[in-house]
């Protein structure tokens, strides 16, 4: 009797203490993202690419031996619910945030992580004054910043395309003017040069519907290429009433421009080989990383991602995993550092590396053409 | 030259579709001396029921008797639906309050607007609506080497016959002289035995109805069409009657064409001219009020309709 009750206890203290080596307290990471909202469909692909990401890390063993967990905060793309779901990640004790899809809603979120001083690490945040507006320190993106839209576009209007006198418009609000004023900055090397000339450069108004006066004089100024950094509607409204005009100058539309109802202000027939800068859409990766990655999301639901910008955040935890990994800690601070500093993360988009602002440094943009279908299509020339 | 006169053609397209706007705006100002901020959305109304039409009953009309019957179909039923949407928005939101004075008025006919913007957007969804493009015609004229599409001329047309259809009921009817009586006076107008509410009802119909023919134009022939659109409409309208002179028919024709030259003609000739073309419009509406607050053909302000 008594041997059994020594045999029971040894074998539950056993039990316990394997239990210890093996089931060590996992890491825990916060998704702030809109699962619910108008862009909830962005949300939901988020969080499905997170969990994919974290399934993977944790097969290769977890970070620091330790297991990966998500956790999961909806801020229903507006920025008060934003806030709300900083605090309950912060309050559930996250190593680091991954938040969030939109520059306003992100904003923040970003003050509340900055001051509670958990890292965090938005994927779909493109507004320069994110890192460049005040310093925070616990902030990055694994996402572009508008002015690298302009900085491709400049470099691949003349270098590949040999396209030398440029028209640029854009609609004077935040974005437009922001992407304009970059790409303008980035040709400026190119115009000392004698490579490329602006002949155009003017805003119009948003909202309107006829356009032919700015037209006519995009027409006179004989442009080779046509650059337009502002959003769908008017991008819409412009081509079609261009072509209408006979203007057949080559579109380029920057990365709020191409959707759905942009093909269907401007006709299929008119958007049949307008070009988009644009970060690489899912289908066009092909690093190590992304077929690793898309064949585990595959399998879970069947097909890959349709937008680019959940991509992002499953490279946020990749970034995340290996700079834990580097720091060997779980202290915010020496996370960011971390972060900073290193140069070995490979994520789905390629290799990812911080400025001292937070900003990812190169980030991929491609040149995108609508095919006969109305579907973008990698342009290679 | 050549692109001096394509842009004199440009402004004059947009502003033809001011100046259809502006009809129904002036005409409402001179009887009721009410600015109708609702006039713009009831712009709106039409281009959405014109649309409605197009996709829905326009085919079948086409198939039968050809692209211009479905068009014109779309613009008629446009303009008697609007009159019909003209008459139930004076019912509900304008007689109850005629009694309060003008300011109860004002407020009430924004009230309308937002009312009904935010109902086309339940009805019809927040996106943008497309016209169907193969149910609108796409010729064009040639002339002095300029390549004008053909629905531009049949606007100006349009909006040159509806002024001239206007100005002659008013001035050369009986029931015209009615209206004008109104317009001046209108408790005199009521001792003098004339129906002063047929003549308000006139006004809120007419005036919506041209309204919703605009809005049917304007989706032709920009094709796409959202549910905040009027709110810009309204404000470039009533600029237009200010520049031509509050109140006068033949005024909001002169105004909505010239508000169109002039803003075309300074985004198409002033270096970044393009981003402050409503600016242009504001600074011409302020610097008439504080000059010529009658208009450029104010000199009939006595005769106001």
């Amino acid at each position: 009797m008594k041997s059994r009750r020594l045999v029971a206890f040894l074998f539950l203290s056993a039990v316990f203490f394997w239990g210890q080596v093996f089931a060590e307290e996992p890491i825990r990471i916060g998704l702030q993202a809109p699962i619910t909202g108008s862009f909830a469909i962005e949300g939901q692909m988020a969080r499905q690419c997170v969990e994919v990401a974290a399934e993977l890390i944790n097969e290769q063993g977890g970070i620091l031996g330790r297991p990966v967990e998500i956790i999961v905060a909806d801020d229903a793309s507006n920025p008060r619910d934003s806030a709300l779901a900083a605090q309950k990640l912060i309050s559930q004790g996250v190593v680091a945030a991954i938040a969030s899809y939109g520059s306003s809603v992100t904003e923040p979120a970003a003050d509340l992580y900055e001051r509670n001083r958990v890292v965090c690490v938005a994927y779909g945040a493109t507004a320069v004054r994110l890192t460049m507006g005040k310093e925070r320190r616990y902030f990055f993106r694994t996402c572009g910043r508008d002015d690298s839209q302009g900085e491709f576009f400049a470099r691949f209007a003349v270098e590949t395309m040999g396209w030398r006198r440029i028209a640029i418009m854009h609609d004077n609000q935040t974005y437009g003017k922001g992407v304009a004023e970059e790409t303008k900055k980035y040709l400026e090397p190119y115009i000392r040069e004698g490579r490329a000339e602006i002949v155009y450069y003017d805003a119009i108004t948003p909202g309107d519907q006829d356009y032919s006066a700015a037209l006519t004089k995009l027409r006179e100024s004989n442009p080779d290429v046509w650059y337009y950094t502002a959003y769908y509607p008017e991008a819409g409204l412009l081509v079609r009433q261009a072509r209408e005009m006979g203007i057949t100058v080559p579109f380029v539309g920057s990365n709020a421009v191409p959707n759905e109802d942009f093909v269907r202000i401007a006709g299929l027939e008119y958007v049949v080989g307008t070009f988009m800068t644009q970060e690489p859409l899912p289908q066009d990766l092909n690093t190590p990383k992304a077929q690793e990655f898309f064949a585990a999301y595959r399998a879970k639901y069947g097909d890959i991602p349709s937008s680019p910008w959940p991509i992002y955040a499953a490279d946020a935890l990749f970034a995340l995993a290996q700079a834990i990994e580097n720091a060997k800690s779980t202290k915010p601070d020496d996370i960011a550092q971390a972060m900073r500093t290193m140069e070995n993360a490979e994520g789905i988009t390629g290799p990812i590396v911080f400025t001292e602002r937070g900003d990812r440094k190169g980030v991929p943009y491609a040149m995108y053409r609508y095919n006969e279908k109305g579907q973008l299509e990698l342009f290679t020339p | 030259m050549r692109v001096f006169f394509e842009q004199l053609v440009n402004g004059v397209t947009v502003g033809s579709f001011y100046a259809l706007v502006a009809l129904g705006y002036s005409m409402v100002y001179g009887v009721m001396k009410l600015i109708n901020f609702a006039h713009g959305d009831l712009f709106t109304l039409g281009s959405y029921l014109g649309y409605t039409f197009l996709v829905w009953g326009a085919a079948w009309i086409t198939e039968r008797a050809g692209l211009w019957w479905g068009v014109l179909g779309a613009i008629l039923f446009a303009f008697l639906a609007n009159a019909g949407a003209g008459i139930l928005v004076e019912r509900v939101a304008y007689r109850p309050v005629y009694r309060a004075g003008r300011l109860p008025l004002v407020v009430s006919a924004l009230g309308m607007s937002i009312f009904l913007q935010n109902a086309i957007m339940a009805v019809w969804g927040p996106r943008f609506q497309v016209y169907p493009s193969d149910l609108v015609p796409v010729a064009s004229l040639r002339f002095l080497g300029l390549s004008l599409p053909l629905l531009k001329v049949v606007i100006l047309f349009l909006s040159l016959g509806v002024m001239f259809v206007m100005y002659w009921i008013v001035e050369k009817t009986e029931f015209g002289a009615a209206v004008r009586a109104t317009a001046l006076d209108r408790e005199m107008a009521t001792l003098l035995g004339i129906d002063v509410q047929r003549v308000i009802l006139f006004v809120f119909t007419l005036g919506p109805a041209l309204g919703g023919m605009a809005g049917v134009m304007n989706g032709m022939y920009y094709r796409s069409i959202q549910f905040s659109m009027g709110w810009n409409y309204g404000l470039k309208a009533f600029t237009a009657t200010i520049l031509g002179g509050i109140g006068n028919i033949p005024g909001a024709m002169v105004g909505g064409v010239l508000l169109g030259v002039i803003e075309t003609l300074l985004a198409g000739y002033i270096p970044g001219g393009g981003a402050w073309k409503d600016g242009f419009t504001f600074l011409i509406l302020i610097l008439v009020l504080i000059f010529r607050p009658t208009g450029i053909l104010g000199e009939k302000v006595a005769e106001k309709v």
